[in-house]
Formats: structure tokens, sequence, C-alpha cells
């Protein structure tokens, strides 16, 4: 072997067994993590990888970055070929691609990757220091700069050393390289070409060469990692449905997060996957309205105090005693969550914020750090049953003004057995909306019940919170009150009722059919059980519920009723999948919003009004009633638009009851 | 230092409270019972003492209805026993609560005796001051923050017009706790569950006392209703004047 072979192979060796040191110290602290079963539904799994890596879809919803990335990504991908080739021929002399098309498809395709890939980083660095997207703000800028400079490099270097060689003149492939040939032609001007070329070579040979090890040896303590851990980190992605959190063992001691090595080996996985890109910092309405939350910072938060108990690279072991709770994470932090999904929806390595979230305020809520307004709603839900420190007897008041009597479930059969929720029965301001829903369904002709004072909370917030024991008292108390019911199937008002009653409710063994009253209602209209005789022509805008869009993918139900009712549906920006939370999810709306600059409900009311024509903010949720009619009233929006329910655009298009006419 | 800790259920006023057949007292069936907000106050001021200065915590309460809930959730607040005090009468005034409990106490011989400054049906806090004249032992009421020194405790006590004095107690001694250092702390549920699935709860012997003479109900009856609000309608500039117009008629106001 020639000497420069021997160094060649010698600095490999150094770097691979430093490179492979420093992974090996990352993944140590995995084989620590609580288990975690990600190993099922291999075929599943691979199909969203291949999606997401090799489709690029959700890096490709931010269209810029998504195609800039797609093409350094695919650049990486085909330039692989050129890796193998130059530390081939520089360990073997006359190593070649040559058998499987290195001198001509091959080498066609790296001389175009080049250039894309150029082309790439050119568009990243004016992204990043250019046009600078607030999603960045927080990001560790250094890192991305080193990681830009490093790949420009290695693949400026790689396309000179190529072209020197064309221009060396004995270069088989030179035919099918297009650029380095013309750049060949343009340092033959100079007079540079045949033996004069080659020292150039040389030197962009081993600059190529070194740049690559180097970044092999900077990356485990980057943000580029993801290069290495984005595809098993997608691959081992969360594959439970969406609104189903992962359980906590409530015969331990201890419930939650307290320390780091308590984490799953996938959520350590996640920190570092995690490329500081701000998607979720973007779409996240507590970091929109000002408070100390930002999906991204606690992911890089988590890390970095990861690193620092094991003393990985420049992070210390042990820097005083820092603690989880409270020091790495501030209890403000986790408590600003609304659990809306958008972070982990929008995340291109299908990292999950929101189950690290609620499984460190378990632990916040068994040391009883919280704010003393969460607290005593969580005493009145475990005294009454309910967020509103009202006895279970008020549950069912609404339903004395109604004219008719609505079926106690609990004594006779019913079809639909309608569970309330909190919101709809005791919030003064929704309640003549839970009526209209009475009203409407009786007209007709549902065969419905309640449970009257036998219904408690459903407890998806309680989950949310983190009191798992409270969540479980009330799950079980529903679920033995159900068991005793005669009824085919459950609607809900509460989208968060919706969702612990279908999703969470199954493991602890109650299977139910559950549906929206969106649901039942387009049923209802489309079978013709409800007649709208009276158009309602107008333009709206549809806010979709977290926890009915994102998390049950009821999207189609409400916006199929109000083209039934002839209204036009003027879509915000943000809908659908990416709707944006009124910022009541997760427990927050028994919480004040001290600290915060703009509520997201007030910022989500700006959305709508900016669109222009759209006069009515329709919503399909109890909570989002009294979130943004009060955001209408503190935007001081109240003439240009109206929050209104499904349910009253439903009842106004029905021909006027027969006793109102008679009345009138 | 074992502080000895005394609750009390009292009705939750959630429900509507109504008068039994008797006339004299409440309807027990239809009411539910919660632990007496100051009691609570109690508790949460022993938990702290233990916490920083070490020591152990009883909690007690007379037998009934519910006591055993009221008992578990002390242990899982912190208590570190629970002790039920048999009674044969249900009336539980000051009087005859202090009555079947200052035997109990006289035995157990804490350091300390904390129990809520009042309760709903004891709005006098007459049980503090009772009891310790049983024991014979030194009493202050009203106090907010207590901290150990030695033999004795450093109690805020809270006077009308926001002052505060700082006294000092030799013990043992019995306070009535209006208001703990910190707001009475949160138990998750999971491990109020844990505590009734291990825990137990004691029961001391019946001593029985002859109660102090207390006070008789003769009846029982919800206020009268007064002859209810005037409602104002107008404008805005109607409703301040007829407002001024009241307060100068009133002579609230200067001429």
């Amino acid at each position: 072997m020639a000497p420069t072979g021997i160094a060649l192979l010698a600095l490999m060796v150094a770097t691979f067994a430093w490179s492979g040191y420093r992974f090996s110290r990352l993944l140590r602290p995995l084989t620590k993590g609580a288990a975690e079963n990600r190993f099922d539904q291999p075929l599943r799994r691979a199909w969203g990888v291949v999606t997401n890596v090799g489709g690029h879809t959700r890096l490709l919803q931010i269209r810029y970055s998504g195609i800039l990335h797609l093409m350094i990504f695919s650049g990486f991908v085909v330039l692989l070929t050129a890796v193998v080739q130059e530390f081939g021929k520089g360990l073997v002399p006359g190593f070649s691609l040559a058998l499987i098309g290195g001198n001509n498809w091959i080498a066609l395709l790296q001389d175009i990757f080049d250039v894309l890939v150029l082309v790439g980083l050119a568009m990243a660095a004016y992204n990043r220091y250019v046009r600078r997207p607030a999603r960045f703000q927080g990001s560790n800028e250094r890192d991305a700069t080193i990681i830009l400079a490093l790949i420009f490099l290695v693949v400026a270097s790689m396309l000179l050393h190529n072209s020197f060689r064309v221009a060396e003149g004995h270069d088989p492939s030179a035919a099918w390289r297009p650029v380095s040939s013309a750049l060949a032609g343009l340092v033959g001007l100079v007079g540079v070409h045949g033996a004069k070329a080659a020292p150039y070579s040389h030197v962009f040979y081993w600059t190529h060469v070194l740049a690559i090890l180097a970044f092999l040896a900077y990356i485990p303590t980057s943000k580029h990692l993801h290069v290495f851990v984005g595809i098993p980190n997608i691959y081992f992605r969360d594959l439970a449905p969406r609104g189903t959190l992962p359980a906590a063992d409530l015969s331990q001691p201890s419930v939650g997060l307290k320390q780091i090595y308590q984490m799953g080996w996938k959520q350590m996985l996640d920190l570092y996957a995690c490329t500081e890109c701000g998607r979720c910092q973007a779409v996240c309405p507590a970091f929109a309205a000002g408070q100390p939350l930002s999906p991204k910072l606690l992911i890089m938060d988590l890390r970095d105090h990861l690193l620092e108990q094991e003393g990985i690279g420049s992070h210390r072991k042990g820097v005083g005693g820092v603690q989880l709770l409270g020091d790495a994470i501030k209890d403000d932090t986790l408590w600003a969550c609304t659990t809306c999904r958008a972070c982990m929806q929008v995340c291109p390595l299908h990292i999950e914020h929101v189950p690290k979230i609620v499984d460190m305020r378990r632990q916040l809520v068994e040391q009883g750090r919280m704010e003393p307004r969460l607290q005593d709603t969580l005493a009145s839900l475990a005294q009454y049953g309910n967020s509103f420190n009202q006895s279970e007897r008020m549950r069912s008041k609404w339903t004395k003004e109604l004219g008719f009597t609505i079926k106690d479930a609990r004594k006779e059969p019913v079809d639909v057995l309608w569970f309330v929720g909190d919101f709809a029965s005791y919030d003064p301001r929704v309640q003549r909306l839970t009526q209209t829903v009475a009203r409407v369904m009786n007209r007709a002709g549902v065969d419905f019940g309640i449970l009257y004072e036998g219904e408690r909370n459903s407890g998806n917030d309680v989950r949310r919170v983190g009191e798992e024991g409270l969540f479980e008292m009330l799950a079980q108390h529903n679920i033995e009150t159900l068991a005793k019911c005669d009824f085919r199937r459950i609607m809900t008002t509460d989208p968060h009722s919706l969702n612990a009653i279908g999703q969470e409710y199954p493991r602890l063994g109650g299977n139910y059919p559950v549906l929206h009253y969106t649901q039942l209602l387009l049923e209802l209209l489309e079978k013709g059980a409800l007649k709208p005789t009276r158009g309602q022509e107008m333009v709206a805008t549809y806010h979709d519920p977290c926890y009915l869009g994102r998390y049950n993918n009821g999207f189609e139900a409400p916006r199929r009723i109000m083209e039934l009712l002839g209204v036009r549906v003027h879509e915000m920006p943000r809908c659908r999948e990416n709707s944006f939370c009124c910022g009541a999810g997760g427990g927050r709306i028994w919480m004040d919003d001290r600290g915060v600059k703009e509520r997201p409900s007030e910022n989500r009311i700006r959305e709508a009004v900016s669109l222009g024509d759209a006069g009515y903010f329709v919503v399909a949720c109890p909570k989002d009633v009294v979130m943004y009619t009060a955001a209408v009233q503190s935007t001081g929006m109240e003439g240009r638009i109206q929050v209104m329910d499904v349910i009253e655009l439903v009842e106004a298009a029905l021909e006027p009851e027969v006793a109102a006419v008679a009345v009138a | 230092m074992h502080i000895a800790v005394i609750l009390k259920q009292v009705p939750d006023l959630v429900e509507e409270v109504e008068v039994d057949a008797s006339g004299a007292g409440i309807d027990r069936d239809s009411v539910k019972w919660k632990l007496n907000e100051f009691d609570d106050h109690a508790l949460e001021q022993a938990v702290l003492i233990k916490e920083s200065t070490g020591g152990e915590v009883t909690a007690l309460a007379l037998d009934g209805d519910g006591v055993d809930q009221l008992l578990y959730a002390a242990l899982a607040r912190g208590a570190d026993r629970a002790l039920k005090v048999p009674t044969s009468d249900e009336r539980t005034d000051a009087p005859r609560i202090a009555a079947a409990l200052a035997p109990v106490l006289r035995e157990m011989a804490p350091d300390l005796v904390l129990t809520g400054v009042q309760a709903a049906d004891d709005l006098h806090g007459q049980l503090g001051p009772i009891l310790a004249t049983s024991l014979d032992w030194p009493h202050v009421s009203v106090v907010s923050g207590v901290e150990v020194s030695g033999a004795a405790v450093q109690v805020q006590q809270e006077y009308s017009g926001g002052r505060m004095a700082t006294l000092e107690v030799q013990l043992p001694a019995v306070l009535g706790v209006q208001a703990a250092t910190r707001p009475p702390r949160y138990v998750p549920i999971s491990r109020l569950r844990q505590i009734m699935a291990s825990a137990q709860i004691g029961e001391a012997a019946a001593a029985g006392e002859a109660a102090a003479l207390g006070s008789t109900v003769t009846r029982l009856a919800p206020p009268a209703q007064g002859a209810g609000a005037q409602m104002w309608e107008g404008k805005p500039e109607e409703i301040a004047q007829q407002l001024l117009d009241v307060l100068r008629e009133r002579g609230l106001l200067g001429a």
C-alpha cells in the first residue's frame, strides 16, 4: 500500500474509533431507558419511513425548506457512491466503480447532484441568514453554520477534485461529467491542464476526504445527528391511536417522570433526532401566546440535560445536581401546554412532545406542584365529578326548561346515549346550546337519553393534566354507570369526552361506538330526519377543535352539515390538521393565563376576521363557544364576526316549531 | 415532636341543607359531608412542622359516617397515624367533641394539638378553648403560621385591623389554626387509593367524660327572606342618577 494509502487508513481508523466511541456514549442511556414496544407492525413502520424520508411528506409542508432539504438529502444519497469511490481508490489503488457504471451514469449523477446540493446549500444559507424565519429562534446557529460549511466543503472539494482530474486529461468518466468538464475548461483557460492540474486534484482530494472525516467526527453531538437517528426515529414512531396517552403504572409508589432515566428508550431517541428546525415552535399556541413553552426548546433542554447527566461532549457531568423538574425543565413550561398536538403533527422526525410533557406533569401533580386554581378544580372533580364545584344534582338542571322530558338512560333503553359533558351541562353560557341540541334531536325523533347525575367528567383533560388516578376514578365511575345502561351508541357534545370515551376508555374495559354530535346531525340530515328548509346563505369560517379534528379525524361532518345548509365555508389558512388550538385544552381552561401576551383564541379570531368576508365563526365544541365568545369581545371584533355553534345553524335552518308559530 | 390534629366533617354547602323532622337539626341523610376547611389548614400545618423539624402526626376524628375516608385522606396528606374516637352522642357540638377527645389526648400526651379555629357548626370557635381547659394546657386561637423553637412554639395570631402578634406558647398546647403557612396540598388519587389499600385506621377505647355544659338547639330554620333587591332598568345615565339619588337620600354622600 502506498504511504498515502496508509495515512488515509490511519485517519479513517482514528475517526471511526473516535466517532464510534462517541456514538456508543450516546447509545448507552438508551439501554437504561424504560421498555417501550415499538417493534410491532414492521410493514406499516417501514412504509412510514418511505413516505416521510423518501417522499419528504412533512418536510414539504414548508415548501421552500422542503425542497432545499430534498436537494441536499438526495445529493447525500447519490454522493455516497462518490464517498465509496474516493475512499476506495485511496486505500486500494485502481479501485473503481467502473463495472457498475462509475464512469458513465454514476459519474453523470454525481456531477448533477454536486450542483443540486450546492444550490440547496445556497438556499439553506439564504433561508437561515437572510430570511431568518422565527422558527429558528432559540436554535443553535453556530452548529447549523458548521454543518452547512462542512457539507459545502465536502461537495465543493469533490466537484473541484473531479474538475482537475478531467483537466489532467486522462479521466475515463470525463465525457459523463458535464459540470466538471466545464470547470476543467475554465481552469484550462488560465493554463492549468495536464500535469499542472495534478497537484490541485490532490489538494481537493484530501480536502474532500478530510471534510468527510471531520463531518463524521463532529456529528454525534450536533443537531445533524438526525442523519443517523432520523430513519430509526421515524421507524419506531408511535403507532398507538392518537388520543391514547401511554399508561402510568399506579401501583408504583411514584408516578411520572422524575428523572430523565425513567424515560423510555424511544423517548430518549427523540431527543437525539431533533434538528432544531422549529416547525413545532411555529405552530405551538403556547409559544405564540408568549408563554414559556417552545416544544423545540423543550426537546433541546431535555437533550442537553441527558447529555449533561452522561457527561457527553461539552456537557460536563452532573453540574451541581441539576434536577430534571424545576431546573432543566421549568414547571411553568410544562403547565403551558394545551396538548393540542400541533407540534407532533408537523415534526418531520415524529418526535413525541405531548406524552413527555404529560409524563412530567404526572410527577408535578404527585408533588402537588400546581397553581391553586388547578388544584381547586382537581379537588372539585374528585369531590363532585365536575370541574364547576357544583353538586351532581345540578348537572341536569338545564333540562328543566325544555318543555319535554329527556329519558333517563339508566332507567330505560335508548338508541343514543348522550354524554353531555361538564361545560355543556354546567356552564350558563353553553346551556342554551345544549338545550338546542336536545330540541333538535327531539324534533328529529331520535330515541335518546342522558345519565343525569350519574355522569362524571370524562377525565380526558384530567389525564392530560397528569392526575392519572383521578382520571381512572372518573372513567371507572362512568364505565360502571354505562355498564348498567341499555343503548346502541354514545353521542358526546364535547370533543374531549369523545376522545376519552373512544380512545382512553377501551384500556379500562369500556368499549362503545361513540360519535360526536356533528356526526349524528349529519346522519339525521342525510337520511331526511331533519329537513333544512331555510337556507343559511352566509359566509362563515369553521374552527376545527383539536380533539375532534387532529385527534379523532372529525373534519368532514361539520363541513358537510354547513354545505347542506347552504353555508359557504371560507377556510382559515390554519385549518383541518393544521388547526390552531383555542388555548383551552390539556387542562389549560382550569389555569389562569398570567403571562399570556396574546391569547391563542384572540390570535385565532384575528385570523378569521382577516379573511375579510366571514361573518360567522362556526365551532363544534362547548369550550370553543366559551373561549371564542370571550375572544371576540376582548379583541373588539363584535361587529365583525359572531361565534356560532353548528347546532345553532341547524336549528335556524329548520322550519320554526308549530308552537312557536302559534305564539307569534 | 408529636402533633395531634383534630379533624371534623361539616355539611358541604353545594347541596341545599334541609331541616330535619325534629325541627332542631339538619337532615343528615340529604347532606354531603366534607372536611372542615380550617381543619384542613390545621392538618397542613402539622405536616409542614413535621417536614421541617421531624416528628409524627396523628389525625383524630370522632367516629361516624365517612370518617374512614377523611382519615385515609389525612394519611395520604402526610399524617403518620389515624385514630377514630367512638362516640355515642349524635350531636357533635364543641363541648361534646372536647369531652370525647380529652381523655384520649391525655393518654396520648402529644406535644401539640392543632385544630381548625372554627367550623360551620362552631362559628364561635369553642373546640380549642374547651379542650385546652379540660387538658389544662395553654391555648391560642386564630393562628396562622406555627414555628417550633425548643420546648415552645412561636405562633402568629391575627387581630382585626390587619395587626399580627407573634406569641410564644409553652408545650404542650392547643392551637386553633386559621391558616397554614402554605395552602393545603393536593393529594393525588393514586396515593389515596394506595393508602386505602394498605394503611390501618386505629380506634381509641371509649373513655367517655361528662360534657361541659353546652348549648342546646331548640329550633333550626333557614333565614327569613328579606324584601329582595330592587332591580333598576333603563339607560346607564338614568341608572347612575337613581344610584346617586339613593346614596344622597341615605346620607352616604356629602351635600
